[in-house]
């Protein structure tokens, strides 16, 4: 098949500008039992970089990102993150989730606690703060993603895009390096999906280092510095925003676009 | 152009009771012979029974036998200390109750038991010499104990499980005493018994709690070794009955090990028993609720940072254990009538007793027997305990639906 002897397995998407590296992927191989799920992924982003991740279900991009955090385990291949690379080391693997906070496409607040309890939790039993402290930074994200007045509600008596506010604040109050977003809108109903992606594109442009798998094409272009587009576990093409929108060179890029744009 | 429709009531249904009578009673003729036929039936019974109760039953020989049926041969002049035990024991559960209010589920159950105790003393005060101070005591420190719970802070309160592991050593020194003479001379273990061994014997639902937890979360542990230990010790200890178990603790244990059968007490031996198949089935309620729990909720912990015993305890541990109150509620219903079958192994329980007051010989004396009267008597104190409990599992489920989901 032409397309594909056109796009070589191994696509590298290094980082395109120079800059402070903070998440490097070599060689990235990883396999559900028989399924080979990523296939040689090289990636690397800078600090302060928006890259986002497109491309068909099942194509592995949220396996790809749950791999930087080590929610999923690789078998091949080197993921360093801030400098410390991602082993079987308990340690290494507390460090690097410390640095990273993670937006899930559930949200996966803890109903059993309420909203400002939730986003104080990690900051007194992970970083240790004292809980005037943490209740002070829990309220100023809460104000920051909009929802300053439900911090004693429980997450159950929320609204969707509420939640998944609660959620970036409770990631960001751990003041985390990098920030990943798995689907954060895909739950959503389509009337409070911006409001959501309204603080992403506040935390993008405040200098946020974020790398987001998404649907929604609009943020991709308003705010992504790179766009990656994956398919059947390879990173397929890379390139700006402006670069996807107008040519993608690939025959399986164009398909997809022409799918959802 | 469109209009705004202003909402009107809904509209309120009128039922007279005859209405709802012919439409769920009389609808028909099948209906309507099956209801007349049920009213009799009804009748009837409703008739003999209150005609037994009150007028045929013959009770002088249970209200003679009370001490018996409370305590079986704990000596009459060491009476305050049991008594003293579970007075501390509702004090406890006071505390509990003053600091979650009148309304909550344990405040509710409590006054249940509160007036259940008023009962008891007001008998005691007028009838019972022996324990004439002793049950209002009870009272008094219950009372105390929900003076205390509703002016202490939170963070006191929350030590209060240590005090129930306090309770149980406590309860267990004051019962069988430690000196030759004297206010805590020993009291055999072979002289428990009555509803005050059937107590005893329900604590066992007390630190089965925990272990059931450990063999829980010890079952879904990757070590293989932990994990096939548990799985082995949940899956044989259910995989025979209760009074199996207890044969096995009270007559073969001795034998195997080669041991003196009397150097732990039967009633240690059956403690035992029970407390550890209570566990069995603990550990398997708790496994369901910890599946329950959706994995995202570990993955969001585990992508904060919080270790995996971090998550366990303060994530997926309270939202598991949320989940299977209502069970582990009926577990302990469960317990507590099972508790009945350590008659088997000799022991002499609430329902032991019953056995024995109605073959004494001056029952036996007495035309038609008193079987039926025993018996009456001693379900309804059974009803009474497990209906109680009933009731505040179906009070967790409505407030547990509430609110927090």
């Amino acid at each position: 098949m032409s397309d594909l002897a056109s796009a070589p397995s191994s696509v590298r998407a290094d980082s395109p500008t120079t800059g402070e590296t903070i998440i490097d992927i070599e060689g990235l191989n990883k396999w559900f039992g028989e399924f080979h799920v990523l296939r040689d992924i090289s990636l690397s982003v800078n600090k302060g970089e928006v890259v986002v991740i497109i491309g068909p279900s099942g194509s592995g991009k949220s396996t790809l990102i749950r791999c930087i955090n080590r929610l999923e385990e690789h078998q091949q291949g080197k993921i360093v993150v801030d400098g410390v690379e991602l082993t079987d080391d308990v340690r290494a693997i507390d460090q690097i989730r410390r640095e990273t906070g993670m937006v899930f496409q559930s949200f996966n607040l803890f109903p059993h606690l309420t909203v400002l309890d939730n986003i104080t939790l990690a900051p007194i039993r992970v970083r240790k703060w004292k809980k005037s402290k943490a209740e002070e930074r829990a309220r100023y994200f809460l104000q920051k993603v909009g929802i300053p007045e439900q911090a004693h509600k429980y997450p159950g008596q929320l609204s969707g895009g509420q939640q998944q506010r609660v959620a970036i604040a409770r990631s960001l109050t751990m003041e985390p390096k990098v920030m990943l977003f798995d689907e954060p809108t895909s739950a959503l109903d389509p009337e409070v999906i911006g409001e959501v992606l309204q603080v992403m594109v506040n935390l993008a442009k405040e200098g946020m280092t974020m790398v987001v798998v998404t649907h929604e094409m609009g943020f991709a272009r308003e705010v992504g510095d790179r766009v990656i587009f994956m398919d059947a576990g390879q990173i397929v093409e890379v390139g700006s925003p402006e670069h996807f929108f107008s040519n993608p060179h690939e025959a399986r890029t164009r398909a997809f676009l022409s799918k959802i744009l | 152009m469109s209009v705004v429709i202003p909402p009107r009531p809904a509209p309120v249904k009128t039922q007279t009771a005859g209405y709802w009578m012919r439409r769920n009673l009389f609808s028909g003729p099948f209906n309507t012979i099956l209801t007349l036929l049920s009213a009799v039936l009804v009748v009837w019974a409703g008739y003999n029974l209150i005609n037994f109760v009150f007028i045929e039953a013959s009770w002088g020989q249970v209200w003679r036998n009370m001490k018996l049926f409370g305590a079986y041969r704990y000596p009459t002049e060491f009476l305050w200390r049991p008594l003293l035990a579970i007075g501390t024991m509702l004090g406890l559960m006071g505390v509990m109750a003053g600091a979650g209010g009148r309304k909550s589920i344990v405040g509710s159950a409590f006054v249940a038991l509160q007036a259940f105790v008023a009962v008891v003393a007001l008998i005691a005060i007028v009838f019972w010499p022996s324990v004439r101070f002793l049950w209002p005591m009870v009272f008094v420190l219950g009372a105390i104990g929900y003076g205390l719970g509703s002016r202490w802070p939170k963070s006191t309160v929350k030590q209060l499980p240590w005090a129930w592991g306090a309770w149980l050593v406590f309860g267990y020194l004051v019962l069988a005493g430690f000196t030759a003479a004297g206010p805590m001379t020993k009291v055999p273990v072979r002289d428990w018994g009555g509803f005050l061994l059937t107590l005893i014997l329900f604590t066992g639902i007390v630190p089965s709690f925990p272990l059931g937890i450990a063999l829980a979360l010890g079952r879904n542990s990757k070590l293989p070794a932990i994990k096939y230990i548990c799985i082995g010790f949940i899956e044989i200890v259910r995989g025979a009955p209760l009074i199996m178990w207890l044969f096995i603790a009270s007559l073969l244990l001795p034998l195997i090990l080669n041991v003196d059968a009397n150097s732990l007490p039967a009633i240690m031996r059956a403690y035992v028993a029970i407390t550890l198949f209570s566990a069995a089935y603990m550990a398997e309620n708790v496994r369901g609720g910890l599946q329950a729990v959706p994995r995202g909720q570990g993955e969001a912990a585990r992508a904060l940072g919080l270790s995996a015993w971090q998550t366990t305890l303060l994530i997926v541990l309270p939202q598991a254990l949320r989940a299977v109150i209502p069970a582990i509620v009926g577990q302990a219903i469960g317990l507590f009538k099972d508790t009945s079958l350590v008659f088997i192994v000799g022991l002499v329980d609430f329902f032991k007793v019953g056995d024995i007051v109605s073959g004494q010989p001056e029952a036996l004396l007495i035309t038609g027997g008193v079987k039926l009267e025993t018996f009456l008597f001693i379900a309804s104190i059974y009803f009474f305990f497990a209906y109680r409990m009933s009731l505040a599992s179906r009070q967790l489920e409505r407030r547990l639906g509430v609110g927090e989901r």
